[in-house]
C-alpha cells in the first residue's frame, strides 16, 4: 500500500507521514527539501493549512485583536475617530455595579446550569441505555427509544422560540403555569410574576435553559455510553454493582472526555445566554437579577453608544469564558483525568 | 515512550482546539470589531440648480437613499412621500429601505463614512442622538423652505415641535409624528359607571376605590413599559413645580429626584400601589399583554401612554371601547402649570447625516413629508397627527383617540412641554428595573428615589458622555 502510493505521488506525502521519527531528523537536510516540496505537498499545505489559518486569522483572530484595541479607546461606534484612553474603560468596568452584577449572574448560571443539565442528562441517558431490567442482556428501560426521541424535541426548537413560549407560560394572569397552580388550589400564585419577582426570576430563567438543553446532552451521553462495550457493564453486574454504583464507577469514568466537552459547551452557553434572555427578560429582570454580560454589552454599545466600553466588557467576557474552560480541564485532571480509561 | 509522547501531543492539540472553540464561541467579543474604517468624505455642495421649486438644489438623476424604521407606522407613508419627491423633482429616484434595528444596521455605514441620505431614527434600537449629533446636517433650511403648496413650512407646524430636536442650539432632528402623552381610558366604560377623569392623585385614589367596587383595578403595567409611569410622574411633577423641575432633571442636577413636586407625585403613586389598586404581576407580563388587559379585558381602567397606543392595540381593543385621552394628573389643584398643560413631543426622529452622498435629496424628502399630501396621508392611514397643523378633520377620521388628542392640544395652547434626558443618555433600560420593583410594591419612595438618582448621577459623573445643556 505504502509502496504503491509513494510510487504515484513520487514519495512526497506518504514518506513524510509514514516515518515521523525519521522525518524530523531529515527536515533540515537539502535532500528533504528537494524531495518533499513537490506540487502535491505544496497544495496539501495550502488547502489544509494555509487557507484555514488565513481564514482563522482574518475572521477570528483579527476581530479579537481589533476588539481588544477598541476596548482601550473611547470609540462611540458611529465615527471613524477614536481616542486612545488606556485602561480607563477597565477601571470604570470594575466600578460599575451593574456590570459586576451581570458577571455574578453569569457565574451563578455557569455553575448551576451545567451541573443540573448534565446531571439530569446523565441520569436519563443511563436509564435509557443500561438502566433497564437486571435480567438478560444489559439494556435500557422499555420503550427507551421513544423517550429518547421525545426528550430531544426541545432542542429542535430554536432558543428564541423556547424563550417566547415560556414567557407566555410564565405570564402572571393568563399563563399556563399559574393557571395550573391556581386550579390546584394554590391561590397565592394568582398573578404571581415568575419572571418579575426577584426571588424567582433567575431560577425560572435557568429552568427554561435547562429544559431546552437536557435532551441534547442526553443524546450525546447515550451515544457515548453505547460506545462502551456491554461486557464491561455485564461484568460489573455480575460483581453485584447496582445501577447507581455502575453509573458512578463505570459509566462516568468511561465517558469522561464526553462529559468534559459537554461541560465546556454548556458553560459557554450559560456565560452567554443572550438569546434566552432577549426573549424572557429583555430588561435584565427584576433588580437586574437576570442581567447577563452579553445583554449589558449590547445595551452599552447600541443604546448608549459606548462601543469602546462595550468592547472592554467583551474582553472580560472572553477572559471569563477561557477561565471557565481552563477550570473544567483542571477539575477533570484533578479527579483522575490522567488515568485515561476511555481513550 | 515515544508513542505515548505523541499521543499526549495529540490530546494537547485537541484541548487547544477546544479552547479555541471556546474563544470562538464568545462571539460577543468579535461582534465589537468593525468591518474596517473608511475615509471621511465631506459631502459636496448642492450640485443641482437652486430654485423656489428646488430649494436645496437636488441634482436631477440622483438617488435619495432613505432608511426608514419599520415599526408601528410601517413604511408605506415614507414610500408615499418618496413618490411625491419623484413627481416633483424630475429624474430623482427615492429608494426606501425598511429596517427594524436602526443602530445595528447603520452603525457600519456611519463608521465607513457612507451613511444614508435620510434616516427615520426610531424604535427600541435607535441610534442615541448623542453619539452622532456632530455628524448630522442642520435642518433649519428645511423648515424655512416652502412646501409643495407654496407656504413656508415653519408656519404650518405646531408650536414648539422643533424643540425636542434641537441640541445645544442646533436643530438636527425633525420629529415627524406628533405624540401626545396622556392617561387613556374607555369613555364608554366611564360613562356607564358615572366616573370622571381624575385630575389629581387624590382623585385617582378615590377612583381606584370605585373601580375596585366594580371588580376592576385602577392601573396596570407591563415589564418593558414600567417607565410609562415615570413619564407620567415627570409630567405631573413638571406641571406641579414648573420649569425648574424640568431643568433640574434635564441637566442631571444632584438630588433632582428629591425635589418636593417629584416626591409628592411618587408619594401619590405609592398610596395607590399600597391600596392595591394596581393590577399585580406587571413585572412579569409582556407589555402588549398588559395593555390588552386594559383595552380588551377591561381589567384595569386607566393607562398612561403616548398617542400611539390606539394604533398599537388596534387589533386588541374591545368594540365600543371609545379610547380617549386626558391630561396627566397634577398633585394639587393650584399647580404652577394648569392641569390642561400637556406633555407633547414628536416621535419618529428624521435625521440627515451631513456625510450622506445626497444631503439635498435627504432634505427634499423631508420637504415632501411636510407638505400637505404626505402629512394628510399619514394622519389618515396611521390615525395619528404629524407635526403639520390642520391635517386632522374634527371627526378624527372616526377615531375618538385622535379627536381627543387634537382637543387636548387646543386646550393646552402654549403650555406644552417635553424632555429629552431619558432617551438622550439611554437611561430607560436601567430605570425600568427600578420602576418595575416600585410598581410591584417591592420598594418604597425612598428606594425609588435613590435608584433613579444613582442612574442620573452615574451619567452626570461620567466624563466620557457628552452632556447637553438645557435652558
Amino acid at each position: 500500500m505504502t509502496v504503491s502510493t509513494s510510487g504515484l505521488t513520487s514519495g512526497g506525502l506518504t514518506s513524510g507521514v509514514s516515518a515521523p521519527s525519521g522525518g524530523l531528523r531529515r527536515f533540515g537536510s537539502a535532500r528533504w527539501r528537494k524531495r518533499n516540496l513537490t506540487f502535491d505537498k505544496i497544495t496539501f499545505f495550502l488547502v489544509f493549512l494555509i487557507i484555514p489559518v488565513a481564514f482563522y486569522i482574518a475572521f477570528v483572530v483579527s476581530p479579537f485583536v481589533q476588539a481588544a484595541y477598541f476596548s482601550l479607546t473611547d470609540w462611540t461606534g458611529f465615527t471613524p475617530a477614536m481616542n486612545f484612553i488606556g485602561l480607563s474603560n477597565y477601571v470604570k468596568l470594575f466600578n460599575d455595579s451593574t456590570f459586576l452584577q451581570a458577571v455574578a449572574n453569569n457565574v451563578l448560571m455557569a455553575v448551576v446550569v451545567p451541573i443540573v443539565t448534565l446531571g439530569l442528562a446523565m441520569f436519563f441517558a443511563t436509564l435509557v441505555t443500561v438502566g433497564g431490567s437486571t435480567r438478560g442482556n444489559v439494556k435500557g428501560l422499555r420503550n427507551s427509544s421513544f423517550y429518547r426521541v421525545i426528550s430531544f424535541f426541545p432542542y429542535v426548537i430554536p432558543a428564541i422560540v423556547i424563550g417566547l413560549i415560556w414567557s407566555q407560560i410564565y405570564d402572571p394572569s393568563a399563563g399556563l403555569l399559574n393557571g395550573i397552580l391556581t386550579r390546584l388550589g394554590l391561590d397565592q400564585f394568582a398573578s404571581f410574576a415568575w419572571l418579575g419577582d426577584p426571588r424567582t426570576a433567575r431560577w425560572a430563567v435557568m429552568f427554561v435553559i435547562i429544559w431546552g438543553l437536557v435532551g441534547f446532552y442526553m443524546v450525546l451521553f447515550i451515544a457515548a455510553i453505547k460506545g462502551v462495550p456491554a461486557e464491561v457493564f455485564e461484568a460489573a453486574r455480575i460483581d453485584g454493582a447496582g445501577r447507581f454504583r455502575t453509573s458512578i464507577s463505570i459509566t462516568i469514568p468511561l465517558i469522561r472526555e464526553n462529559v468534559q466537552t459537554a461541560f465546556i459547551y454548556i458553560g459557554i452557553l450559560a456565560l452567554d445566554a443572550f438569546v434566552y434572555m432577549a426573549a424572557l427578560e429583555p430588561g435584565g429582570g427584576p433588580n437586574n437579577t437576570t442581567l447577563v454580560m452579553a445583554q449589558e454589552l449590547f445595551n452599552t454599545a447600541f443604546t448608549k453608544g459606548q462601543f469602546g466600553y462595550a468592547c472592554a466588557m467583551g474582553v472580560v467576557l472572553a477572559v471569563i469564558t477561557l477561565a471557565y474552560a481552563g477550570l473544567v480541564f483542571a477539575v477533570n485532571r484533578i479527579f483522575g483525568g490522567k488515568s485515561e480509561v476511555g481513550e | 515512550m515515544d508513542i505515548n509522547a505523541t499521543r499526549l501531543g495529540r490530546r494537547d492539540f485537541l484541548r487547544g482546539s477546544l479552547a479555541a472553540a471556546a474563544l470562538a464561541a464568545t462571539g460577543s467579543l468579535a461582534a465589537c470589531a468593525t468591518s474596517g474604517t473608511g475615509t471621511t468624505s465631506q459631502s459636496s455642495a448642492p450640485a443641482g440648480q437652486v430654485s423656489d421649486t428646488n430649494p436645496f438644489g437636488v441634482q436631477s438623476g440622483s438617488t435619495v437613499d432613505a432608511v426608514i424604521f419599520k415599526g408601528g407606522y410601517g413604511i408605506d407613508y415614507a414610500e408615499f412621500a418618496g413618490k411625491q419627491v419623484e413627481a416633483k423633482q424630475q429624474g430623482v429616484t427615492v429608494k426606501v429601505t425598511p429596517t427594524t434595528k436602526v443602530a445595528q444596521t447603520l452603525q457600519p455605514r456611519f463608521v465607513a463614512g457612507n451613511p444614508p441620505d435620510v434616516i427615520d431614527n426610531s424604535g427600541a434600537g435607535l441610534i442615541g442622538i448623542n453619539t452622532i449629533r456632530d455628524q448630522l446636517a442642520e435642518l433649519n433650511d428645511v423648515i424655512e423652505a416652502k412646501n409643495y403648496e407654496g407656504t413656508v413650512i415653519k408656519d404650518t407646524l405646531y408650536e414648539g415641535v422643533t424643540n425636542p430636536g434641537t441640541f445645544d442650539g442646533k436643530f438636527i432632528v425633525l420629529n415627524y409624528a406628533l405624540t401626545v402623552y396622556a392617561i387613556w381610558y374607555s369613555a364608554s366604560l366611564f360613562e356607564q359607571n358615572g366616573w370622571t377623569v381624575p385630575k389629581t392623585y387624590d382623585e385617582m385614589l378615590s377612583l381606584g376605590e370605585k373601580a375596585k367596587a366594580k371588580g376592576k383595578y385602577l392601573l396596570g403595567w407591563g415589564k418593558e413599559a414600567a417607565t410609562y409611569y415615570q413619564t407620567m410622574a415627570i409630567s405631573s411633577a413638571i406641571k406641579e413645580g414648573g420649569d425648574e423641575v424640568r431643568l433640574a432633571l434635564e441637566n442631571l442636577k444632584p438630588d433632582c429626584w428629591s425635589l418636593p413636586p417629584v416626591q409628592d407625585v411618587f408619594n401619590g403613586l405609592k398610596k395607590i400601589i399600597d391600596a392595591g389598586y394596581i393590577k399585580p404581576g406587571g413585572s412579569g407580563t409582556v407589555f402588549t399583554a398588559a395593555q390588552a388587559q386594559w383595552s380588551d379585558a377591561e381589567q384595569f381602567v386607566l393607562y398612561p401612554s403616548g398617542g400611539w397606543i390606539e394604533n398599537e392595540m388596534k387589533d386588541q381593543t374591545k368594540s365600543g371601547f371609545k379610547m380617549t385621552g386626558a391630561p396627566e394628573p397634577t398633585v394639587t389643584s393650584n399647580s404652577k402649570l394648569p392641569w390642561e398643560a400637556l406633555h407633547s413631543t414628536a416621535g419618529e426622529g428624521y435625521i440627515v447625516p451631513s456625510q450622506g452622498k445626497n444631503v439635498a435629496g435627504g432634505k427634499e424628502f423631508l420637504r415632501a413629508m411636510l407638505s400637505k399630501d404626505a402629512a394628510v396621508n399619514f394622519a389618515k392611514t396611521k390615525l395619528s397627527s404629524t407635526i403639520v397643523k390642520g391635517t386632522v378633520p374634527p371627526d378624527g377620521f372616526g377615531s375618538t383617540a385622535l379627536q381627543s388628542q387634537v382637543k387636548m392640544l387646543e386646550a393646552a395652547g402654549s403650555n406644552i412641554f417635553s424632555w429629552n434626558f431619558v432617551d438622550l443618555y439611554g437611561m430607560n433600560t436601567d430605570q425600568l428595573v427600578v420602576w418595575n420593583s416600585f410598581l410591584s410594591g417591592d420598594s418604597d419612595v425612598a428606594k425609588l428615589t435613590k435608584g433613579l438618582q444613582d442612574i442620573t448621577d452615574k451619567v452626570a459623573k461620567d466624563d466620557s458622555i457628552k452632556k447637553v445643556q438645557v435652558s
